[in-house]
């Protein structure tokens, strides 16, 4: 037994928004309890939606997305797994065993919703250098598209062609590509940080960029330590030079 | 501003004082959107020069202006965007208002590391596991209370960004004020500092997970017995250097924009060859 169509779109639209909310007001939208509360009010099994998401909000405990990085994408694993323990003799412990490897195999989407962004902005650069305000305006707010389509489709398809057909895909990416996409996530912020260093006067200042490097790679010092050496060096740099200009 | 004779059929409809009713404006977009256009090159930075468009295009006379001010806010630009985020926005306003628009860059490049840092810590370690636990507990008994517990505390969380912009707004303000003109590129001096160092430490921990699988197995005597021994390269690298490949990586980048003058878009498709390719050979 699947659902039909309307239940599908209502879904997938449901996972579009979590995800955008996540990007800006957050609200917690987007947390496996919360969408699976509302999931199950939609199959009509409120109780199994709040199971599902409990144990799944549970479960991402202290993950959190520090700099950017990818993790199980639980929100839509609670999606899935509700409706789909929902229907009958699946039950919880059949959602939960739909909605883990689903968050996992997210991730994959995550990488590529956020490579795909990268494009935005490049796109925004253009508008920018051509003063066009109203562009720059859409590059950025149709800038959730590639965020939210890459949880509307799987959520939409998964829901409405039911099981088989989304475990047949799955076997069928090749996982070379899955990597690679792994791989491109993790070197394109090189880009940003190349981009960021033209704009600093760092033949000047360098070796301050590498007393940060210094700082992490070798003495292990968080980021907050970091910021604070850097107030302290920052300081003390203008008042020696102060000092130096008295004579 | 330089250009004090402009032509008065060049200057743009918005140019003229920011208003509060604009401050409310760019906090509202920026509460909002920050991470819409979130991306793996430039991250929050589009979210964050949208955000501040409208005090731009009221201290921007001309459009030459206002594309010179959008273009120095499109840099790298990433940090919590629940906490510190929307101080960090707050000053950034103030300073743009009054001018100061490099030194509203250099706060920026101070500030967000630390800033995502403490407020990464305070949301993911204390605020989120408290609340999590308490409303899946409630869940678990089948209580509508859980989640709905979840969302205020979320919506909570929500309205506390506007404080901030506002606290942060006036820290700006009192910068500007109460610094005199000397000392102000004193403060711009000691915020590009404090960026280079924070942008060093920043590099290898953003880039972390770049590094290589390569290993090599070699055939040993122990004892007179042949045994296989797997050498990894990764550990070998880290004695040497470590977080060599993310330093090599953003090196090559900037040899490409800055020596070979290549745009970022030629960059970033040079970048996106590269990891194919270092995929697919298994160097990455």
């Amino acid at each position: 037994m699947t659902y039909g169509i309307g239940i599908a779109l209502l879904l997938g639209i449901i996972a579009y928004v979590a995800v955008v909310m996540n990007l800006g007001a957050s609200c917690f939208w987007h947390e496996a309890l919360i969408v699976g509360a509302v999931t199950g009010l939609i199959v009509g099994n409120v109780e199994l939606g709040l199971m599902i998401g409990a144990t799944l909000t549970l479960m991402s405990l202290g993950m959190w997305t520090y700099g950017g990085a990818t993790i199980p994408d639980f929100m839509t694993g609670a999606i899935l797994g509700t409706a789909f323990g929902a229907l009958p003799g699946v039950g919880v412990e059949g959602g939960l065993a739909i909605a883990v490897p689903a968050a996992l195999l997210m991730t994959q989407l995550d990488v590529l919703g956020r490579a795909i962004t990268t494009l935005f902005i490049h796109g925004a650069d253009k508008a920018v250098a051509e003063g066009n305000v109203r562009a720059v305006t859409w590059w950025h707010l149709l800038g959730q598209l590639p965020w939210g389509l890459t949880r509307f489709f799987p959520v939409f398809l998964a829901i409405w062609l039911g099981a088989e057909p989304v475990q047949n895909f799955i076997n069928w990416m090749p996982e070379h590509i899955m990597k690679a996409m792994r791989v491109t996530g993790a070197v394109l912020p090189a880009l940003g940080f190349a981009l960021l260093l033209t704009m600093m006067p760092l033949k000047k200042y360098w070796p301050f960029a590498l007393l940060g490097y210094i700082l992490f790679a070798y003495l292990n010092v968080p980021m907050i330590g970091i910021a604070l050496t850097a107030v302290a060096v920052g300081i003390l740099y203008i008042n020696l030079k102060e000092v130096r200009a008295r004579g | 501003m330089a250009n004090t004779q402009v032509d008065q059929n060049q200057v743009l409809p918005e140019y003229g004082p920011v208003t509060p009713a604009d401050i409310r404006r760019a906090a509202w977009r920026h509460n909002l959107t920050l991470q819409w256009s979130w991306n793996y090159e430039r991250m929050q930075a589009l979210g964050f020069m949208w955000s501040i468009l409208p005090i731009l295009q009221r201290i921007s006379r001309t459009k030459e202006e206002l594309i010179a001010n959008m273009q120095r806010h499109m840099n790298f630009y990433n940090t919590n965007p629940a906490v510190g985020s929307p101080i960090i926005f707050g000053a950034a306003c103030a300073l743009e208002e009054k001018g100061q628009g490099e030194v509203a860059d250099s706060l920026k490049i101070a500030l967000m590391g630390p800033f995502a840092g403490i407020g990464d810590t305070i949301q993911a370690i204390l605020l989120r596991p408290i609340v999590a636990v308490l409303a899946a507990s409630l869940a678990m008994e089948g209580s509508w209370a859980g989640p709905l517990i979840m969302f205020l505390f979320g919506l909570a969380w929500f309205a506390l960004k506007f404080p901030q912009v506002t606290w942060g707004y006036k820290q700006g303000v009192n910068l500007v004020t109460t610094v005199a003109g000397g000392a102000l590129d004193k403060v711009t001096e000691a915020a590009t500092i404090m960026g280079l160092i924070v942008v060093g430490g920043f590099i290898p921990s953003i880039m972390a997970r770049v590094t290589t699988p390569i290993k090599y197995v070699r055939e040993v005597t122990v004892d007179g017995q042949l045994t296989e021994k797997v050498v990894e390269l990764q550990p070998a690298l880290d004695s040497i250097l470590p977080y060599m490949i993310p330093i090599v990586i953003v090196g090559f980048a900037y040899w490409l924009l800055k020596a070979r003058r290549q745009s970022p878009i030629k960059a970033l498709l040079w970048l996106t060859v590269l990891a194919f390719a270092c995929s697919y050979l298994g160097i990455l």
